[in-house]
């Protein structure tokens, strides 16, 4: 097994691809989007261009980037990508304590670095347009509602990992391509609720990005993204043992 | 089973083994014996090295191309 270090680079790597290019194409969308009539109240530019397509342009994003780093490194670090992974595989006493802490440190690294370089490279109407791709509650959304969607998404997100990745029985080679395809689809449906970040890492690197290259304060939500995550991830996780038990 | 090898020869020796890829029967000689790294994990887990590996038995043609990989 590589060391931790390795392993941590790895999840830096993963995550920040994640970022630059998942989170990275919402705010390309509203860039793209910019000055349109939102058509209704719930659009806020993702969907004034083409409806749900818009969701499921940026879910696809997301589905291939996920499926890319977990083929690349899943072989290295296991490409958590994702702290509610890594907190509801050591839950469950599958991860240790200590890789879990470094886990998650090199996660929120890797995402500050992933929208920095988004910023970069497209300029700052991705930070003052774009947004970096921030996750926030759409409106008439309640702080509630926000985390029941977040919970319910990664909920999902968590069953499918362990069905098709942490079960032995499941067939090889699957996982990236589903895992992917299971978080595009969920950006799909409950994008317009409250962004479907379903990983504290890809909320934080957009709102630290925000916050320093003087864009929108979002913090106020972040514990949206903390509490709906990691609750459904180990949520989801406890329930497949028992299923499965 | 005879050597295939020595039989292209026109020796006749008795085969020792079973080449695990071409399946050719060899004798002490021609058998090369590989011992294989064995993987265990991989995603959501890091993969690691297991401390036992596989053997493999390979003819000499397998075995350069398994070298070449």
């Amino acid at each position: 097994m590589s060391s931790l270090a390795r392993r941590c680079c790895a999840e830096m790597l993963g995550t920040g691809l994640l970022v630059y290019f998942g989170a990275g194409a919402a705010a390309m969308t509203l860039m793209i989007a910019a000055g349109t009539d939102p058509a209704t109240p719930f659009n806020i530019g993702i969907g004034a261009l083409g409806g749900l397509a818009d969701w499921l342009a940026i879910g696809m994003a997301f589905a291939i980037v996920i499926a890319a780093a977990i083929y690349a490194l899943g072989s290295v670090s296991g490409a958590h990508l994702n702290p509610a992974v890594s907190i509801a595989l050591w839950a469950t006493k599958r991860f240790p304590a200590g890789d879990t802490g470094a886990y998650i440190v090199s996660q929120l690294i890797g995402a500050a670095i992933g929208s920095l370089l988004f910023a970069a490279s497209a300029g700052m109407d991705a930070v003052t347009i774009g947004g970096l791709g921030a996750t926030a509650p759409f409106p008439g959304i309640s702080y509630g509602q926000a985390i029941l969607a977040e919970f319910i998404g990664t909920f999902l997100l968590m069953l499918v990992i362990m069905g098709v990745a942490v079960n032995s029985k499941a067939p090889p080679g699957f996982a990236g391509l589903v895992i992917g395809l299971t978080v595009g689809g969920i950006i799909t449906t409950t994008g317009n609720i409250a962004g479907a970040s379903l990983n504290t890492a890809r909320t934080f690197g957009p709102y630290l990005g925000d916050w320093l290259l003087g864009g929108n304060n979002f913090w106020v939500n972040f514990p949206i993204y903390v509490i709906g995550p990691i609750l459904g991830a180990v949520a989801a996780a406890f329930l497949y043992d028992y299923l499965t038990g | 089973m005879k050597c295939y090898i020595c039989a292209q020869m026109g020796k006749s020796t008795d085969a020792v083994a079973i080449c695990i890829i071409c399946g050719m029967g060899t004798c002490m000689e021609h058998t090369i014996r590989r011992e294989v790294d064995v993987w265990e994990g991989g995603y959501p887990f890091p993969a690691k090295k297991l401390p036992k590996k596989i053997p493999r038995m390979l003819c000499p043609d397998c075995n350069a191309s398994y070298k070449e990989g």
